[in-house]
């Protein structure tokens, strides 16, 4: 479970990220964040695994507060929590199967790191993720080889191999053409189906937010404007999530 | 008329200005560098050596061509090729250290400004003065064919891993970054890969190049195949010229055509 | 490969859901194995020798130290022969640059349309871009005498090859529709040429042109060690006398020179395209 207590984000520049935000997530959740470029989308999912450091308030997952979180224990949280971004962030010119693997690196003694041995049962992961993501077919193919689609398929995979227990997703299909997002999207509701892994993902494509989560955020200048089913998403609401003139401007 | 074309004839106008004052100046600068044509001193023996090293070409020494002796053709692009292959792993050593230190996005930029004024600096020294200078360190011989290769291509590799380096996809560290990655690993799977077939790629481009530096070497006496050329050219040896220069054009040739291949493998899978 | 893949069986892989996929055996120890040779030969037929080369490293560091401070008052006697590289440069670069073009023209198969032609221009233009600078430099002094003319001609073979392959290779590129339209309409295809196509490729032909007096200027630098003119002359007579400080001094104006002349190119270079 994730639970935000009054969660404010305030960069340096004085720009505010979050405000005040409070929630709470259950495991296996399927969630949709809406919202104008800029309103805070990103920031909002990159404080779940503290890819941004939060300025105020209490952010617990699974009852650990995760601020206080340092070196080793950030990085064995962070193996919890599973992210994928809008550019696939792929080393173009190694093989699929190798970019994969790097997320079990982590869980490596130093040798093995340091010369690259990856153990049977660590590739045959990484080929069961890439299975669960029909690319089990392209494994040995250097990346670069792949089309947009293929390749956030491959760090889909990349991300499941880990085995976290929470999906994070910044904009995964805004680089994506609309069969091939839809496609992308197939996949994560299928993970989130089959494994029951918490999924988050920011969509500035409302259709898409709306045809695949169970529930919505909707956020506006840092702050909450609405967080419920997908059925209250009126049109109103959507005027209100993605209106120009924020009163609190 | 076809709408293409009056494109391109309603852009002549607007350029002629353009080309006049270009023309004007490429022509005072001609001028200017005519006495480049001094010296010249073209008598019927100049002629005849040109036609002796053409014949020369045609009816090479073929026991120096075919020979697989130490003084035979075979050797000498052996030993070319060698000099340039230890010269680029040396220099690509070197350089990237150099590189790092003077990329953008790992140092401060008056630290880059720094080496890269040191990296100009050591591209402007011809090769030759070098090899002058490593033949005290070394001794005269393909040891400071290699040293000299070594440095002359340090600036060429840095520059060239300079822009790779610049060119990283911090996207991917931060990636590795959310899956708990510790500097050493983010370095190992992030940086190095993304690094590697360029840096390969560049190396044999550098390869390719030194190849052909390896070939004047023996002018100063640093090794290869050009030594044994000017002995043959003062003796007046057109035949052995001819055959140096067959094994020459081979050598360089196909040397060429398989970095090209190797370097497409590289890039693009 | 077939039979280093033959040799070294596949790797399979089996998933717990009873799909298998194999991957062929990894050709890095093939890879490590080649270079490992390639280096070992390199080293024996070379006589590379780390420890020599650690316990002699003072000496170069000598002579390096030696040319500070360049004798400045030594610029009397090296400017004449540093304008005369550049101006070696300059010409062999000009003439060597006009000469490609119709070359490149000949080389290019979407121009002429003669597969023989072709060929045999683009074998002209190998044979003289492979033989080195230093050497067709080398063999000019003997044909043509020692001095500058002899360092301009090899300049001169340089830009040409150099230009002419670029050149065919980018005007094989070009849009060809305006071409064949002025051709169509019974314009000659000279004419059609200089029309058309000229135009396209022109700002690359200057681009590139300039790219080899770029270079030219810093190679020519060293023409003067087969006695074919300009500053490498003196450079060798300095280092030959171990007037180290003036060698400095030579050294730093090819530098300045050298400098001064990239910066204008790489600008003018910039604004062609």
């Amino acid at each position: 479970m994730i639970k935000f207590e009054h969660v404010s984000k305030t960069y340096p520049n004085g720009v505010k990220g979050l405000q005040d935000i409070n929630l709470e997530i259950q495991d296996g959740e399927f969630i949709g964040i809406i919202g104008m470029s800029g309103a805070g989308k990103s920031t909002f999912i990159r404080t779940i695994n503290r890819l941004n450091d939060i300025t105020e308030g209490q952010l617990t997952v699974d009852g650990v507060e995760i601020s206080g979180l340092k070196g080793k224990s950030l990085r064995q949280y962070r193996r919890k929590v599973g992210m994928i971004f809008q550019s696939y962030n792929l080393v173009p010119r190694i093989s699929v199967i190798k970019n994969v693997l790097s997320s079990l690196v982590p869980d490596m003694p130093f040798i093995r790191v340091m010369f690259g041995l990856f153990s049977k049962e660590d590739k045959i992961k990484a080929l069961e993720a890439l299975d669960r993501v029909s690319m089990l077919d392209k494994a040995f193919v250097r990346t670069d080889q792949l089309s947009g689609g293929q390749q956030q398929r491959v760090s889909l995979a990349r991300t499941l191999a880990q085995n976290p227990s929470v999906l994070l997703a910044d904009e995964p299909v805004a680089a994506l053409d609309p069969v091939t997002a839809h496609e992308v999207m197939d996949d994560f509701r299928r993970i989130n189906e089959e494994l029951g892994q918490t999924v988050l993902i920011n969509i500035h494509h409302v259709d898409l937010a709306l045809e695949y989560s169970k529930r919505i955020i909707g956020i506006r200048s840092g702050k909450i404007v609405y967080d419920g089913p997908v059925a209250g998403i009126t049109k109103d609401m959507l005027d209100l999530i993605y209106s120009k003139d924020g009163a609190d401007k | 008329m076809n709408k293409k074309l009056e494109a391109v004839l309603s852009k002549e106008p607007s350029r002629r200005v353009q080309y006049s004052i270009t023309g004007a100046i490429l022509l005072i600068l001609l001028v200017a560098s005519s006495p480049a044509l001094g010296g010249a001193n073209m008598t019927s023996k100049g002629f005849e050596i040109g036609w002796n090293i053409l014949t020369g070409i045609f009816t090479p020494d073929t026991s120096l061509l075919f020979g697989l002796g130490d003084s035979g053709v075979a050797y000498l692009i052996l030993q070319t090729i060698a000099i340039a292959f230890l010269g680029t792993l040396v220099g690509a050593v070197i350089a990237v250290p150099l590189s790092f230190i003077s990329a953008t996005n790992i140092v401060p930029r008056p630290v880059v400004l720094v080496t890269r004024f040191i990296i100009m600096a050591i591209r402007t020294v011809p090769s030759l003065v070098y090899g002058l200078m490593f033949i005290r360190v070394t001794g005269p011989g393909p040891f400071a064919g290699v040293m000299t290769l070594a440095i002359v291509s340090i600036g060429m590799i840095s520059k060239l891993f300079i822009e790779t380096i610049e060119d990283l996809d911090t996207g991917i560290l931060e990636s590795l970054d959310a899956f708990g990655s510790t500097l050493f690993q983010k370095i190992r799977y992030g940086i190095l890969p993304q690094l590697g077939s360029d840096f390969i790629s560049i190396l044999v481009y550098r390869f390719d190049m030194n190849l052909r530096e390896a070939t004047i070497l023996g002018l100063v006496g640093a090794g290869g195949i050009g030594a044994p050329m000017i002995f043959a050219l003062s003796a007046y040896h057109w035949h052995q010229v001819g055959a140096i220069l067959i094994g020459l054009f081979l050598l360089v040739f196909i040397v060429e055509i398989l970095s090209d291949k190797l370097r497409q493998k590289i890039l693009h899978g | 490969m077939k039979l280093y893949d033959k040799l070294f069986d596949a790797e399979q892989f089996t998933l717990t859901n009873g799909k298998t996929v194999s991957q062929k055996f990894t050709r890095t120890p093939l890879i490590i194995l080649f270079l490992l040779i390639g280096i070992a030969v390199s080293v024996w037929v070379t006589g590379f020798s780390l420890t020599m080369l650690v316990t002699n490293i003072a000496g170069f560091w000598h002579i390096f130290g030696s040319m500070f401070p360049p004798k400045l008052s030594y610029f009397l006697q090296v400017w004449r022969p540093l304008l005369m590289t550049i101006q070696m440069s300059f010409f062999g670069s000009f003439f060597g640059s006009l000469l490609a073009l119709p070359f490149a023209v000949l080389a290019a198969s979407n121009i002429t349309n003669n597969r023989g032609i072709n060929l045999v221009v683009r074998f002209i233009l190998t044979v003289v871009r492979t033989i080195p600078t230093l050497v067709s430099a080398l063999i000019a002094t003997y044909i043509f005498g020692l001095g500058t003319f002899a360092g301009t001609v090899a300049i001169f073979l340089f830009s040409f090859s150099f230009v002419g392959k670029q050149l065919f290779e980018y005007i094989e590129t070009v849009d060809m529709g305006a071409y064949e339209a002025l051709t169509a309409t019974g314009a000659n295809a000279p004419r059609a040429f200089v029309t058309t196509v000229f135009p396209q490729i022109l700002p690359t032909y200057l681009s590139t042109a300039l790219f080899a007096f770029e270079g030219n200027v810093r190679y020519a630098a060293i023409l003067g060690y087969v006695g074919a003119g300009g500053i490498g002359m003196i450079l060798n007579e300095k280092i030959g006398w171990r007037e180290f400080q003036s060698v400095g001094m030579i050294l730093l104006s090819i530098f300045v020179a050298v400098v001064i002349i990239e910066t204008v190119s790489q600008q003018l270079r910039k604004h062609l395209s």
